[in-house]
């Protein structure tokens, strides 16, 4: 752990003092400004909703000789004013994609024929699509509802596996790449679709598996901490962050390459749309959920506790003392509890000897409570 | 402790390399979806509060239309209140949606003749059999003399006719119910020719099964149906000109359900029996099919999609090389990261594969489970969370050495600590994923139902891959020594 060491060697071993909690307030308000963006955005020009959401008729079919140009008129011949078309794909995987509301009376099929005219191919080749709006409105719906479960199981068994808390701060950190998501994706007019829906519910996934792993580590430490009240809550957070904090990266990296390769060669090369309707929201939601694992449920998980009268307490001795109370091992270095007998074993030791101050310290609490009121 | 980490090694991967071999012996590989190989699915859905009875009655109406358009391995579930059909790799797509989402109309026709089977010679001298067998009565008639009854006069009166005189003009399709048509009868074994009507599903009240004796079915017309029932009743009864068999046709969606002897003149609305060997499926299927002809359903068509083929295969192609690429760099990453343990990962991914391509691909040979881009892309994400299990276990394995604990009992602690960990974090990924697979529909079941299978397939993998090669692995001085993890300073 000398000052020698480089940052990799550090991070390799887990070894970082990176402070994740005391400077919650610049993560929380970055943050902050991400979704105020996002939903000012949203207010102001909604979501880019696909035709499965809003009812309508899409078209693919290859490029072959036509542009976007050339097939705007062909479909505006065809009767649709208000068409729009746009190229998917790169060299002979070119597509062109062309999405409308069907008027009165207008058969998709007369259009797909002068769709597939215009680009010189069988009408075999065209890819259509058609979507009733009330179809749309039950898809919606039904996904919501699917997402107001999720999020309502994956809380409870989380509250069930640990504590409350926790299931907060993980419930917060999803609510958060869910608003950073639906953010970005106003903002930049990305088409919402349901691969769109699907991708973020992944992330949500990750996120939590993400959250639960450096949540494992804080409730093994907290544990230990209960014992020898070495350091306050939110030092010990800190601590377990910085120790899996290389796995955290490493996660974070193994997901985001297949995710990449989808999105850079499934969708931008191979012009694969679905791929890329995946991909896009994939990566953003990783790299929110990457960040709102760290930087949101963490800290928010680390203010929660503090409230607690048992850790107020331990902070209020650390504080006394002086700062950090030297722990009996390298903190970073050892994961305590290693074992549930020994850490057994060691609390009760432990608890023997800290067993003669809690009545003075109680007081003093008390006392100090009502200093900071007034 | 050593022979049982070798048992379940062993055991994991003899089960991966039967699933593989079984797959390839049989020759079933994972069946595609439409959107990877081309086709056409639409959703149908009935009106709200439509009776769950008269969907699956629909459900087998558009089962029939779909064998008959030759598609291979159509498939026609029903979730929830909607059916979802997919049609893969069906030519002409547009068609075969318009086919689908008809509404079937239930109608009485009276039978003009009755024909053999198209391209087979009429055996001179029988009559046909599958009429003589129902009849329709009074109930109260006691069921026995109506069916003797029946018999005798359906062979009477089925005159078979020659060859030469087979030829009709009739329409085979049954669109207008106001000109002659011939229709076959469910199984086939017979061809009618049937005359024009004007009484539709419309002037039945409701219809149902019951044992007296045997098999009846009770029939119960509107009081605005039933004339018109009687009049064509009549006229059957009467052998008059345009019923000369006799026989009453009931016929929904191009195909004669039954086609009853008319045993009296006129019915009493609510008096009308149909018997004569019924078994109990027969009679039950008969009323279900009168039911549904008494309301029968407008399918709404949701979401129609047509897939052309060249974009399927683009798909696939893009999705396998995505996939392909994908896997090459996390597995690339792990063994620059863990060296050693990166093969280890390599290893595990192979076993988690042939597992998963196994599973897959009896899935799609039993249950028709066909695997579209939604589940290629829950599979490859899937990917990087079994990376993730790796990585959380081998950073726990680093966190128990660095404390100071041998590799041997970091490997036991360190796995019991990591596989806490990943089964707690697999298990809220799988609620995840039953949530989505039970509460929508389409594209994100696809996804919910591979993102499930990989969550399992992850824990299992872990336990009985990876903990005993790991363990086996830290026995050996080889890989003890030296950079087994990268982890330096380590007491060994």
């Amino acid at each position: 752990m000398s000052d020698s060491t480089s940052v990799w060697h550090k991070l390799y071993n887990g070894e970082t003092r990176i402070s994740f909690i005391p400077r919650w307030r610049l993560w929380f308000a970055l943050s902050g400004v991400v979704i105020a963006i996002g939903v000012a955005s949203l207010v102001s020009q909604g979501l880019n909703l696909g035709i499965e959401f809003e009812g309508g008729v899409s078209w693919q079919v290859p490029a072959g000789d036509a542009s976007v140009d050339g097939m705007r008129g062909a479909v505006e011949d065809a009767g649709l004013a208000d068409a729009t078309v746009q190229t998917v794909g790169t060299g002979s995987g070119e597509r062109l994609r062309i999405k409308a509301e069907l008027q009165e009376g207008q058969d998709p099929v007369e259009i797909a024929a002068a769709i597939a005219e215009e680009a010189g191919v069988d009408a075999d080749e065209v890819t259509q699509q058609t979507v009733s709006k009330s179809w749309g409105d039950q898809i919606t719906s039904k996904a919501q509802r699917a997402l107001i479960v999720f999020l309502v199981l994956v809380s409870l068994y989380i509250a069930f596996r640990f504590e409350w808390k926790m299931a907060l701060a993980t419930l917060l950190a999803l609510l958060h790449d869910i608003l950073v998501t639906v953010g970005v994706y106003s903002l930049f007019s990305f088409e919402v679709t349901p691969a769109t829906v699907i991708a973020i519910l992944t992330i949500l996934g990750y996120s939590i598996y993400d959250g639960i792993v450096v949540f494992d580590r804080i409730d093994e430490n907290a544990k230990a901490l209960a014992v020898t009240g070495d350091r306050t809550y939110s030092t010990m957070v800190n601590d377990s962050m910085n120790q899996v904090l290389m796995r955290t990266l490493n996660t974070s990296i193994t997901a985001l390459l297949p995710i990449l390769s989808l999105l850079v060669l499934g969708s931008l090369v191979l012009g694969a749309t679905t791929l890329q309707e995946f991909a896009l929201a994939l990566f953003i939601g990783l790299a929110s959920g990457a960040y709102s694992s760290i930087f949101i449920a963490s800290p928010a998980l680390a203010l929660l506790k503090e409230r607690e009268e048992r850790w107020r307490t331990v902070r209020q001795r650390v504080e006394r003392l002086g700062g950090r109370v030297p722990a009996p091992a390298p903190v970073a270095a050892a994961p305590v509890a290693r074992d549930a007998d020994d850490a057994e074993e060691e609390i009760s030791s432990i608890r023997q000897a800290s067993r003669e101050q809690p009545t003075a310290r109680a007081i003093q609490a008390r006392g100090r409570k009502k200093q900071r009121r007034r | 402790m050593r022979r049982r980490r070798s048992t379940a090694l062993i055991f994991i991967v003899l089960v991966a390399i039967t699933g593989v071999v079984l797959s390839i012996v049989t020759d079933s590989s994972p069946e595609l979806g439409l959107d990877l190989q081309g086709g056409a699915s639409v959703v149908l859905q009935p009106p709200d509060g439509t009776e769950s009875e008269s969907i699956d009655q629909a459900i087998e109406i558009i089962r029939s239309r779909v064998d008959a358009l030759g598609v291979a391995e159509p498939d026609i579930v029903r979730q929830g209140d909607t059916v979802l059909v997919e049609l893969p790799g069906v030519k002409d797509q547009q068609r075969a949606l318009d086919i689908v989402g008809q509404t079937a109309e239930l109608r009485f026709r009276p039978v003009l003749n009755v024909l053999p089977p198209e391209g087979e010679e009429p055996e001179p001298t029988t009559t046909t059999t599958t009429t003589s067998t129902t009849t329709t009565t009074v109930a109260g008639e006691t069921a026995t003399t109506a069916a003797e009854t029946t018999t005798t006069t359906t062979s009477t009166t089925t005159t078979t006719v020659p060859p030469d005189e087979i030829e009709t003009t009739a329409p085979e399709e049954d669109t207008d119910p106001a000109v002659e048509v011939v229709l076959p009868d469910k199984d086939g074994s017979s061809r009618y020719v049937l005359g024009p009507t004007t009484v539709l599903g419309n002037a039945i009240s409701t219809a149902s099964a019951a044992f007296q004796g045997e098999w009846t079915v009770h029939l119960e017309m509107t009081a605005d149906g039933i004339g018109g029932f009687n009049t064509l009743a009549g006229e059957c009864f009467n052998r008059a000109g345009t019923c000369p068999t006799g026989l009453l046709a009931i016929t929904l969606d191009g195909q004669v359900v039954s086609a009853p002897a008319i045993r009296e003149a006129t019915f009493e609305r609510d008096q009308i029996s149909i018997s004569g060997g019924f078994g109990e499926g027969e009679a039950k299927d008969l009323s279900l099919v009168l039911r549904y002809g008494a309301l029968p359903i407008q399918l709404e068509r949701q979401d129609a999609q047509t897939v052309s083929a060249s974009l399927g295969k683009d798909s696939l192609n893009a999705g396998l090389l995505a996939g392909a690429v994908g896997t090459a760099l996390v597995l690339l990453y792990m063994l620059v990261y863990y060296r050693l343990l990166g093969a280890v990962v390599i290893a595990g991914l192979a076993v988690w594969g042939s597992l998963m391509w196994s599973i897959v691909s009896w899935l799609g040979a039993t249950q028709g489970l066909a695997l579209s881009l939604a589940g290629v892309t829950g599979i490859i994400v899937s990917i990087g969370v079994t990376g993730d299990s790796y990585i959380v276990f081998f950073e726990r394995l680093k966190d128990e050495i660095r404390g100071g604990a041998t590799i041997r009992t970091s490997v036991d602690r360190g796995f019991r600590h990591a596989f806490r960990t990943i089964l707690i974090a697999d298990t809220s990924a799988f609620i995840g994923a039953a949530t989505l697979y039970l509460l929508t529909v389409g594209p994100v079941r696809g996804f919910a139902f591979f993102l499930g299978l990989s969550t399992i397939l992850d824990v299992t993998v872990a336990w009985f891959f990876t903990r005993p090669l790991v363990g086996i692995l830290a026995r050996r001085r080889k890989f003890t020594s030296g950079s087994f993890i990268g982890v330096r300073g380590g007491a060994v």
